[in-house]
């Protein structure tokens, strides 16, 4: 028994939105990602593991225990992060805590304390005045305060600011140790691949593939862009061999570097370039190389 | 099977509209008994014969011959049927359909807690809600008239009528709250929620103002009330009461099984 298992799950809400025939499951201690673009059915899935919405087909289990009927005793085991966090009117940060700490009938909170402290949160104030990464911190309190088995994140780290999502990564990892099955949803490849030992990537409703992590990241690459002093030179450089062009404009030339770096730079260096920027590759940059031109029918 | 944080919160949510509808009912109950005096009731019937539609309208026919009667008539066709339903609309929208419309419901049920048990909580809150707003209203209608009108008021009939009453608003929240239950955007829950409640009001409006249009009155709820043969103590009465609180559990009932089984869009 895994601590989650997805089996055929369909959820069509019509006009191509929702989810289709989606099976996955999750080991036990393990950071399981799920990625893919806005839209593409994360939060249909997440929803349904919660309990809130039922599946036309298939299961969903959790610790062994089915998503709808059996909700409340998975919700013991369970922290959860909504993807748009919402909070009951007119309460103060500190007040919506205690009260989620209430209804899970939670005695001890000395980690909640600590996740207060880790993420440098003041939740004296009404939530509905606090900015949108501090909503977020709260939810992130709430989610890990009981110690839970499993922990679903829908989009964690919206909102966050980089030192606080630098926190993020180490709180996950720090749950990691401790055994923590963690499921959680996201458009940003960063946070997944610091994070995560697997990856489903969905889109259109559809997982497209679960991947590992190590193998995911080999087949990505880094966009150096290079200004050239002139278009020349850059006609030159986009004739080279040995380097993977992705295109030219005038003077500036897009390159694909995946593992030679060094030898990359050492080409690049014979051009005198002006100017030179790296970039990730995104994600949408990702699936069409991951999935080849497979994908461009449907894109 | 209760919450008790839940219990907690929707005291501290509904207090303030319990007070205001509260201190409303209060106002219009000492004003009324106070006005009590025989020769102004010959007065109103003066104006019941030269505006008989408008008078009739908010349910106030016939001639006071006690204080009970003169309660009847000048509170328990208007004033205890709208603020009451004003009351419930606002009750069931910081219980129910709020926490839905906004998605906070999603925190809450993300906790060990069944939704069967968050719903219960609810709707029991809400019932609570309107026998505390019923009490005191009653107590204050007692005291009241003790102090003005020593021995005037018949205490047991006074009470039935209010029993009545509270099973008329119980009928009326249950509508409220199945519509709650049912949808997920509050601008339905009111269309629905509160609108079939105002439209029925409206309805035993407009049924009261005259022989050619009482058939109004047999599309709204609120004709269902007893009213004249509770004060009466015509055991008649009891029937229509057992009849209003019927439709408060089914419909209560059904709005609960239904919030159990739906998909929240949280």
């Amino acid at each position: 028994m895994k601590p989650i298992e997805i089996q055929n799950v369909t959820k069509d809400f019509g006009q191509g939105k929702g989810v289709f025939d989606i099976s996955f499951s999750v080991n036990e201690g393990e950071v399981f990602g799920y990625l893919g673009p806005n839209g593409a059915g994360k939060s249909t899935t997440i929803r349904q593991l919660l309990g809130f919405v039922k599946p036309q087909k298939g299961s969903l289990q959790m610790l062994g225990m089915d998503c709808f009927r059996q909700a409340a005793q998975i919700h013991r085991h369970i922290g959860y992060l909504a993807g748009e966090i919402a909070f009951v009117e007119n309460m103060k940060g500190m007040e919506y805590i205690n009260f989620i700490a209430q209804l899970r009938g939670m005695k001890d909170n000395t980690r909640m304390k600590e996740l207060i402290d880790m993420f440098e949160l003041n939740p004296t104030g009404k939530i509905r005045k606090m900015s949108k990464g501090m909503k977020q911190k709260i939810g992130l309190v709430t989610a890990f305060m009981d110690s839970p088995k499993i922990v679903i994140l829908d989009e964690p780290t919206s909102g966050l600011d980089p030192l606080m999502q630098n926190r993020f990564v180490d709180l996950i990892l720090e749950e990691k140790k401790k055994g923590t099955t963690i499921l959680m949803s996201s458009h940003i490849f960063e946070e997944v691949e610091r994070t995560c030992d697997r990856t489903a990537i969905i889109r259109q409703g559809q997982i497209v593939d679960t991947v590992d992590m190590t193998n995911l990241s080999k087949i990505r690459n880094q966009v150096y862009t290079v200004t050239l002093s002139n278009e020349e030179q850059a006609v030159r450089l986009s004739n080279q061999s040995g380097l993977m062009v992705q295109s030219r404009e005038g003077a500036v030339v897009k390159l694909l570097v995946n593992n030679n770096v060094a030898g990359s730079l050492k080409i690049l260096a014979q051009y005198e370039p002006v100017d030179l920027q790296i970039a990730t590759q995104s994600l949408e940059d990702i699936f069409l190389h991951y999935y080849g031109k497979g994908e461009e029918k449907d894109a | 099977m209760l919450s008790i944080p839940m219990l907690k919160h929707n005291f501290k949510a509904c207090i303030v509209p319990f007070i205001i509808i509260f201190a409303f009912l209060t106002m219009y109950t000492t004003v009324i008994i106070y006005m009590y005096d025989p020769k102004l009731a010959e007065m109103l019937e003066g104006y019941q014969e030269v505006l008989p539609e408008m008078m009739a309208a908010v349910g106030m026919t016939g001639v006071a011959t006690s204080l009970i009667e003169w309660i009847k008539i000048y509170l328990y066709g208007f004033i205890m049927l709208l603020f009451p339903l004003i009351f419930i609309i606002i009750a069931v929208n910081k219980l129910v359909i709020g926490f839905i419309d906004n998605g906070s419901m999603a925190g809450i049920l993300a906790t060990p807690n069944s939704r069967g048990k968050i719903i219960i909580t609810q709707l029991l809150s809400l019932y609570i809600w309107l026998f505390i707003l019923m009490s005191c209203v009653t107590a204050v209608g007692i005291a009241t008239a003790n102090i003005l009108f020593p021995d005037e008021l018949d205490i047991k009939k006074y009470l039935c009528l209010n029993a009545g009453t509270l099973m008329l608003w119980f009928a009326v929240a249950g509508i409220t709250f199945l519509a709650a239950c049912i949808f997920s955007d509050a601008k339905y829950y009111y269309l629905f929620g509160a609108g079939i409640p105002i439209l029925f009001f409206f309805f035993n409006m407009i049924g009261n103002m005259g022989e050619n249009l009482k058939f109004f009155n047999y599309f709204t709820i609120y004709s269902l009330l007893p009213a004249d043969k509770l004060i009466a103590g015509n055991s008649e009465a009891v029937l229509p009461c057992v009849i209003l609180f019927m439709i408060s559990i089914v419909l209560s009932v059904t709005g609960g099984i239904w919030f159990t089984k739906r998909d929240l869009s949280l």
